[in-house]
């Protein structure tokens, strides 16, 4: 599929829309986006094919030398005298709060002119060939096990992304698309219980090639649940699946380098760059050139093209995510985290795709080296305190391990709590495999949601666990 | 757009449904007292559902209109969608009929000059930041308007308008040896200065209280107090289990006369959705599909008594009064608790949660307190750095609800509710 048509017949207008406003504000953009996304869905009794939640629409970012100022809104098409005007007057204040408005220094706007694509091969599939395939999956769960399966949904997602960026001395475009692919099985015996599987890639072809490997781990998954337990609250040596060690990344020290909370002076990391804050065998990144996942763009909603930040080297904590404003405001490069839930909404410095670096452990021997203890899968939720450094990450299960065994006794669901250094201090052993998630929402604390990866090696950590 | 309904009219459609919501913001945004950012926004998101009636069965199919389309382009999209529709076979139903309507939420804010309205959303909160050693860091000021209309083929065309200001705030103390900080997230239909101030002040003081506190001696079994956010939160969860949507699709745990409550020694939990609740943003006078909704009660004495939710679900489950599809908007029976009963025994009054997790399927209710109010029997001291967990069956059975009551965000109801014997680590 190529680049939005819609948007390439608007270059002309963004570029005028910019040359009016520059005569109101030293520094001006305008981000337009296009994004189209379809739920194709088939349960027990129902099925679906619709529009997702898409945009297309225009945000006007603008510099009047000292602060920032936004406009969004649906069309640009017009006079742009006029349509100037009338945004230079919507984003007044009152005169009373002219005195609080804060200065920084001029935005840098580097000129470059350039076109992103990535393939994918949505175009090789139509609606119909979609829902036929989830409605033998559907079908297909719910023969496996007749008795117990009481509705199996199969859903794919794919969406597609166009958003062009114009400012004075920058024009560029980016086209790509990510879709993905979920199993649920409502399961009853005796006990009612949900099991999932989870697919991500920007090739629907692998995903079709992938859930069809997983009806079987999906039922099975179901039939433990329904003898899993609850946990018994305590400390624990835990070994965390990639999901888990994700999970962790994201909410220990993600949120917690998101460097407009630095700003803010929300976020602890900020007094810690260059120290220790994690065991020395720990390394993390984030960056939409960092992996190749549900967050890999090639330039953020500020116009700044990709970057992989290492967060942590070897322990240290290293450097922090950025957006345009909390860059400015700190006298730092922006990192090209800045991100919007829409057009609709504001930018943010926001993670993208967030991982440990795999390590030199293997998982058997990884599991081997805990007495008691357990192994954690697949994300539920987490929440971030990048303020006091707390953590809450909750786990849709685990699995009991014995004497060095996994054994055949799950628990869920489990929650993880604690301190962040203590719980960074003690990874002691890091695999050598690695895997990046990209299915996940991450809002910023209860909004402005984006989609993010995350991920990494099988982590040993200690932790509390209820 | 005008022509919209004249071109769903003439598809050949068995049925359509339009959903509009025009929206016009302004918002401010704080660094410290600094502001940082000032935005607006003048927007339209527009959904369209296209019913086609094919083989006994409906299908239908939902697609996004944008203010830069034309009619060569909705036509397509129209046409797009039927096909799209005819490729769904799902049991038969009718779309909600006739009624035109509107309607204004209650506010004090619809006439204001934003900018004007902001500025003075910013003074009250401010108007807080007085407690010596203490800050709001951040603070962003959404002010909304919006106009949601629907329509649909057999004549329903439904509009509300709402005016609604969010709030985040960052309450925030310092001492020499550490800075700490707590979320504070309040919305509102009608603006009252002093309230927002009393709001933010009443975070202040807590923010201190978390720079003081410290984690009490664990494990320790002891009755844990939630607070109307977080009794709004157990609640939701009882009641999503009870969405027509989850029961057709066998997805709920409890069924219309289990009894959650069965044996307890506590206060029966009895509880409504309601369509309006005064001051709440998410109040409505018709739901999704434009029906008028019918405030429900989902549990009364600790039994389901109802299930809520949209008009098709409803249709298929052969419901008589379908309610539509309720805000979680809940209002909670008072219950019997006094100020006398709770000192009575040690406690911890959870005044911060990272987010209270409820889940029905594993019986389990808990969660990371990030500060609470311990009485341990003699004097209440702020805690922090403590988790909860309990067996949720066991909390249902033996929770108390407080005689006193409040309304606060999406919840009336009893100010405090207990939860007995929980474990803390």
């Amino acid at each position: 599929m190529p680049f939005s048509a819609y948007l390439n017949s608007k270059r002309d207008d963004c570029r005028a829309l910019v040359e009016a406003l520059g005569k109101h504000f030293a520094f001006v953009s305008v981000l337009g986006t296009d994004v189209s996304a379809t739920v194709i869905r088939a349960d027990r009794k129902s099925s679906a094919v619709q529009d997702g939640r898409g945009e297309c629409g225009f945000v006007v970012k603008m510099h009047d030398g000292r602060s920032f100022f936004e406009y969004s809104l649906d069309d640009i098409s017009g006079d742009k005298e006029a349509l100037a005007e009338k945004i230079v007057a919507a984003v007044q204040v009152d005169d009373s709060l002219k005195g609080r408005m804060i200065s920084t220094a001029a935005l840098a706007d580097e000129p470059l002119k350039e076109d992103f694509a990535r393939e994918s091969d949505f175009a090789d599939y139509s609606d119909e060939q979609l829902l036929t395939l989830c409605r033998e999956l559907s079908q297909e769960l719910l023969q496996k096990d007749p008795q117990h399966v009481l509705n199996a949904i199969a859903m794919i997602q794919p969406y597609t992304v166009s958003k062009l960026f114009v400012s004075r001395n920058r024009e560029l475009s980016q086209h790509y698309g990510w879709a993905n692919g979920y199993l649920v099985v409502v399961y009853n015996d005796e006990k009612l219980v949900q099991a999932r599987h989870v697919e991500g890639e920007d090739h629907i072809g692998l995903i079709i090639e992938n859930l069809r490997k997983h009806t079987d781990g999906v039922i099975d998954l179901a039939r433990h649940l329904t003898r899993a337990t609850a946990i018994e609250p305590g400390v624990y040596d835990v070994i965390t699946d990639s999901s888990i060690s994700g999970l962790i990344a994201h909410e220990a020290f993600g949120h917690g380098v998101e460097m407009d909370q630095f700003v803010k002076d929300r976020a602890l990391a900020k007094l810690f760059v260059g120290q220790y804050v994690a065991s020395p065998i720990t390394n993390m990144h984030d960056g939409a050139a960092a992996a190749h996942s549900v967050a890999s763009y090639f330039f953020d909603d500020d116009g700044v093209l990709a970057h992989d930040t290492q967060i942590i080297k070897d322990g240290i904590l290293a450097a922090g995510l950025s957006d345009l404003a909390s860059a400015t405001q700190l006298g730092t490069a922006p990192t090209g985290n800045g991100r919007r839930d829409s057009y609709k909404r504001k930018a943010y410095a926001r993670m993208t795709n967030t991982f440990f670096e795999p390590g030199q452990d293997k998982l058997e021997d990884m599991i081997a080296s805990v007495k008691h203890g357990y192994m954690l899968f697949e994300t539920n939720n987490g929440m971030e305190d990048p303020k006091n450094w707390q953590i809450q990450c909750t786990a849709e299960y685990g699995i009991e391990i014995v004497d060095g065994k996994l054994t055949d006794h799950y628990v869920s669901p489990v929650v993880m709590s604690g301190s962040v250094p203590d719980l960074l201090k003690s990874i002691s052993m890091v695999s050598d495999n690695w895997k990046v998630i990209g299915s996940g929402m991450c809002g910023k604390g209860y909004k402005e949601w984006v989609r993010v990866s995350d991920g990494g090696p099988n982590l040993k950590v200690r932790v509390k666990l209820g | 757009m005008s022509d919209l309904k004249r071109l769903l009219e003439n598809a050949g459609l068995d049925g359509w449904r339009v959903s509009e919501t025009a929206t016009e913001s302004y918002e401010l945004f704080f660094v410290h007292k600094n502001l940082e950012t000032v935005r607006a926004t003048d927007t339209v998101t527009t959904q369209v559902t296209v019913y086609v009636d094919h083989d006994g069965k409906r299908g239908d199919s939902t697609f996004s209109v944008y203010g830069s389309m034309t009619g060569e382009d909705l036509k397509a999209k129209i046409q797009a969608a039927a096909a799209r529709a005819k490729l769904v076979f799902n049991e038969p139903y009718e779309l909600p009929e006739g009624g035109e309507l509107e309607v204004s939420l209650p506010t004090n804010m619809d006439t204001a000059d934003m900018k004007a309205l902001g500025r003075e959303i910013a003074d009250a909160v401010f108007a807080a930041d007085t407690v010596p050693g203490g800050s709001i860091n951040a603070c962003e000021i959404f002010l909304y308007r919006d106009t949601l209309r629907v329509r649909n083929s057999r004549g329903i065309d439904k509009k509300q308008h709402v005016c609604r200001v969010m709030i985040e705030a960052i309450p925030t103390f310092t001492t020499e040896q550490e800075s700490v900080e707590l979320y504070e997230d309040h919305r509102f239909t009608t603006f009252e200065p002093e309230k927002v101030t009393a709001e933010i002040a009443r975070r202040m003081r807590e923010v201190r209280d978390r720079s003081l506190a410290v984690k009490p001696q664990t494990p320790l079994t002891v009755n844990v107090l939630l607070r109307p956010q977080e009794i709004h939160s157990l609640l939701s969860e009882l009641a999503y289990d009870a969405n027509y949507a989850d029961v057709y699709s066998h997805a709920n745990l409890h069924q219309v006369g289990d009894d959650l409550q069965e044996n307890g020694d506590g206060d029966k939990l009895t509880f409504c959705l309601k369509a309006i609740l005064p001051g709440c943003e998410e109040s409505s006078y018709f739901d999704g599909d434009g029906m008028a909704l019918t405030d429900t009660c989902i549990l009364q004495d600790g039994v389901v008594k109802n299930n809520y939710g949209a008009s098709r679900f409803g249709q298929y489950l052969g419901v008589k009064e379908i309610s539509g599809n309720l805000p979680m908007n809940i209002s909670l029976s008072a219950g019997t608790l006094t100020e006398q009963e709770i000192q009575a025994a040690p406690y911890i009054e959870a005044a911060s949660l990272s987010g209270l997790q409820v889940d029905l399927y594993n019986d389990y209710i808990g969660g990371e307190i990030r500060l609470a109010y311990y009485y341990d029997g003699q004097e209440i001291r702020p805690v922090t750095g403590i988790t909860m967990s309990a067996k949720l069956s066991d909390v249902l059975s033996h929770l108390r609800l407080t005689a006193k009551t409040c309304v606060e965000g999406a919840y009336e109801g009893p100010e405090r509710l207990m939860m007995k014997n929980v474990a803390i680590l």
